[in-house]
């Protein structure tokens, strides 16, 4: 009986715990998900009979390639460059004495805060060789002029770069957050054993978070599969058209709000929700990141 | 249901709210219209850029105790989203808008509704002192918007370089590129056409046929046409031979290097340019008694010098205010009101306004001579087979100039931006033909 009663509080509180986010969660997601899909099926002007049509119109769309590849290729370089130097730069920074590390980490933590509008304009400045302080290295490649390196071909490296500085701070103190919860005991024992700095990094650092770091990646493989931010403002205020409908997200915008085609620009989401979704499976079923709260959960 | 399906719930709908961002709103669209008879408070919300913004606090002004007008600053690329919004949840329009001005076809098709018909709420004497100015605003028959002013283009240039290299001011386009060709080696240049300004200043003058609007549900496009053919034949030796500048106008090192280096011999432009782009110390600077404006060269064949049109802002009056009548009389202020226009650096479409405006430019010193006398031969010669659309247009000549911008020739560049406007087209009912 008191084990039954026990077992009931224990539910009825945690269902009191995930209430207020359950409320949320169908007020802006499922709502707007059961909408999106019912408005994607239905009759337009560019699907005549309803129902997949507009699926299909997405995909023959002439933008919606070229995005998709310059999406992938952003992810190619994107992706890569956060997990190398994230790892990295967190293992230096547990590694030198807890003394620096705290100007240091917020160091790392300032680049994250120019975002948006703020970003776009201090990266024109940076990359336009009339404005920039590294003109005199761009003239060494021959980049002497706005458009040798704000053209179509240069965009991925561009985006990669403003999205890297924006993210990687935060990444980085996160990662050195993890690397924390390593037992002392267990780096001592392996140092006793002879390990340098460099194994004791690589050896027993690096697998301990390697849980941490695939959570990473996954999470910043979804945010840059929406990209949308950079590409919109650099197409809409510094070079205009540039980068326009570059990203899928964007390309979804334009169907949606200047192209009158809702329908095709909820099937765009929808497609994109149904990658984003399967990320989050992996996370939770093909990761072992939460293993310990599985084990936790069976334990009670 | 246990904690483990609990949990894994919401990390799994924590990880994918945000990418419902794109695609969740319902597409409940209609509403009633509207009505003349007011009920309530009499009110208007007018959206305006920062430079209309004066004007609209001063018809607050005037109508103050009568009309509660509020004017609020939208960002121009906001406007057509925010009202796209506005259909589909069928509330929160603004009475007026200050709007781009390809957007009149968007407002004035049925299955969007925004623009309110104005045929039976303007006075025609209003109608009938714009000329042909207002007739981008003409729809199927009716106009759906107010011009705010005219951006025909003009040629632009410095009396001081064309007297130092005896140059005489070209009326045709050979003139024109034969007197380029005649700055090759002197550093000067014949202007920029990494831009709009290549849409603006020679495709849509020969009538290149980008957005030829032949009924409601056809246009024409047609890059292969001689019209379009002449200008890549025209101008691609001209940029091969570095007296046209493939950067943008626009562009820093172009502006550093060139226009304020007073390099720029010619250079056809809006009629805004001279005020906005060529004056300014922050922009060119370049110094007065300098600067005059010629009546655009005509192309070879047509009997009129045709001008295309960069920029020239429309107001558009809400279908759905309350009071209809309040809105579209608000509409005719901010469009029309001479004192609003007789400082800014547009040419006003409304002919009073314009008196006054041109007054006051053409005494100004800084011009070489009175560069209105170019703007009002051009007012009228605005080519007409270049239309509103009701896909993006504004958003694709972005495509040109990127394309320009990326090394393409001009041909290439011109063809993947039309090939862009020929998908388009299809997905918004146009038909499109040759």
């Amino acid at each position: 009986m008191f084990k039954h009663r026990a077992q009931l509080m224990s539910r009825i509180n945690g269902f009191l715990m995930f209430f207020p986010y359950l409320l949320l969660l169908v007020m802006f997601a499922v709502v707007p998900i059961v909408l999106a899909a019912s408005v994607s099926l239905e009759e337009s002007l560019t699907n005549p009979g309803g129902g997949f049509g507009n699926y299909l119109f997405v995909l023959q769309d002439f933008r919606f390639l070229p995005a998709l590849i310059n999406v992938l290729l952003f992810l190619l370089i994107y992706l890569p460059t956060m997990l190398i130097v994230v790892a990295g730069l967190s293992l230096m920074l547990d590694s030198i004495k807890a003394r620096h590390s705290v100007p240091l980490r917020l160091a790392y933590l300032v680049p994250a805060g120019i975002t948006g509008s703020v970003a776009i304009l201090v990266w024109y400045f940076m990359l336009e060789p009339t404005y920039s302080p590294f003109a005199p290295l761009f003239a060494e490649f021959g980049w002497t002029q706005g458009t040798d390196i704000f053209n179509s071909s240069n965009l991925i490296y561009i985006f990669a770069l403003m999205t890297f500085f924006t993210g990687a701070g935060n990444w980085i103190v996160i990662q050195y957050g993890s690397l924390q919860s390593i037992p002392d005991e267990l780096l001592e024992a392996a140092r006793i054993d002879g390990a340098n700095s460099l194994q004791v990094a690589f050896r027993i650092k690096l697998p301990l978070i390697r849980k941490y770091l695939v959570y990473m990646l996954v999470l910043v493989m979804a945010a840059g599969l929406q990209i949308f931010v950079e590409p919109y403002l650099l197409s809409s205020s510094v070079y205009p058209g540039i980068a326009k409908d570059w990203s899928l997200n964007q390309l979804s915008y334009t169907l949606a709000f200047l192209g009158s085609n809702l329908g095709a620009a909820t099937a765009l989401s929808l497609m994109l929700l149904v990658v984003m979704l399967g990320l989050a499976l992996i996370v939770i079923f093909r990761t072992d990141f939460f293993d310990e709260a599985k084990t936790k959960i069976k334990e009670s | 249901m246990n904690k483990k399906f609990l949990s894994s719930l919401a990390i799994a709908s924590a990880l994918t709210l945000a990418a419902c961002s794109g695609g969740g709103t319902s597409d409940a669209g209609g509403s009633d219209g509207g009505s003349t008879e007011a009920s309530g408070p009499r009110a208007l919300l007018v959206w305006v850029d920062t430079v209309r913004e004066p004007a609209c606090l001063s018809y607050q002004e005037s109508v103050a105790g009568e009309i509660d007008v509020t004017c609020e600053v939208v960002g121009q690329e906001e406007i057509l989203p925010k009202i796209q919004l506005s259909n589909t949840a069928g509330q929160g329009w603004p009475d007026v808008v200050f709007s781009p001005p390809n957007s009149a076809a968007i407002y004035a098709e049925a299955a969007n509704g925004y623009a309110l018909n104005l045929d039976d709420y303007v006075d025609s004497a209003v109608i009938d002192a714009y000329n042909t100015s207002n007739d981008w605003c003409l729809v199927d028959g009716s106009y759906y918007c107010l011009k705010n002013d005219l951006a025909q283009t003009v040629l632009w240039y410095d009396t001081v370089i064309f007297e130092e290299l005896g140059l005489t001011v070209p009326t045709t386009m050979d003139e024109f590129a034969a007197t380029a060709m005649q700055l090759e080696g002197t550093d000067y240049v014949a202007g920029a056409v990494g831009d709009q300004g290549f849409y603006a200043g020679y495709l849509w003058p020969s009538g290149c046929p980008m957005a030829d609007v032949q009924d409601p549900t056809t246009v024409r496009i047609n890059s292969s046409a001689s019209e379009c053919t002449r200008v890549f034949d025209l101008m691609q030796p001209l940029l091969d031979a570095g007296v046209v500048d493939s950067r943008s106008a626009f562009d820093a090192g172009f502006i550093a290097d060139v226009a304020q280096q007073q390099k720029v011999a010619m250079h056809i432009g809006p009629s805004w340019w001279g005020e906005f782009v060529i004056r300014p110390a922050d922009s060119w600077a370049i110094p007065e008694g300098r600067i005059a404006a010629a009546e655009m060269p005509k192309w070879d064949g047509e009997s009129t010098a045709w001008s295309g049109e960069w920029g020239g802002g429309i107001w558009v009056v809400s279908s759905h205010a309350a009071n209809l009548q309040d809105a579209a009389d608000a509409g005719v202020y901010l469009a029309t009101d001479p004192d609003m226009r007789e400082d800014k650096v547009t040419f006003p479409g409304y002919q009073p306004a314009f008196e006054k405006w041109a007054a006051r430019l053409g005494q100004d010193t800084y011009y070489a001579s009175d560069p209105t006398v170019a703007m009002v031969a051009q007012a009228s010669r605005i080519r007409q087979d270049n239309n509103p659309v009701r896909f993006d247009m504004r958003g694709q000549i972005g495509v040109l100039q990127t394309e320009i911008g990326n090394g393409a020739t001009l041909k290439d560049a011109t063809e993947t931006f039309m090939a862009s406007l020929v998908e388009l087209a299809p997905g918004v009912g146009y038909t499109v033909v040759d």
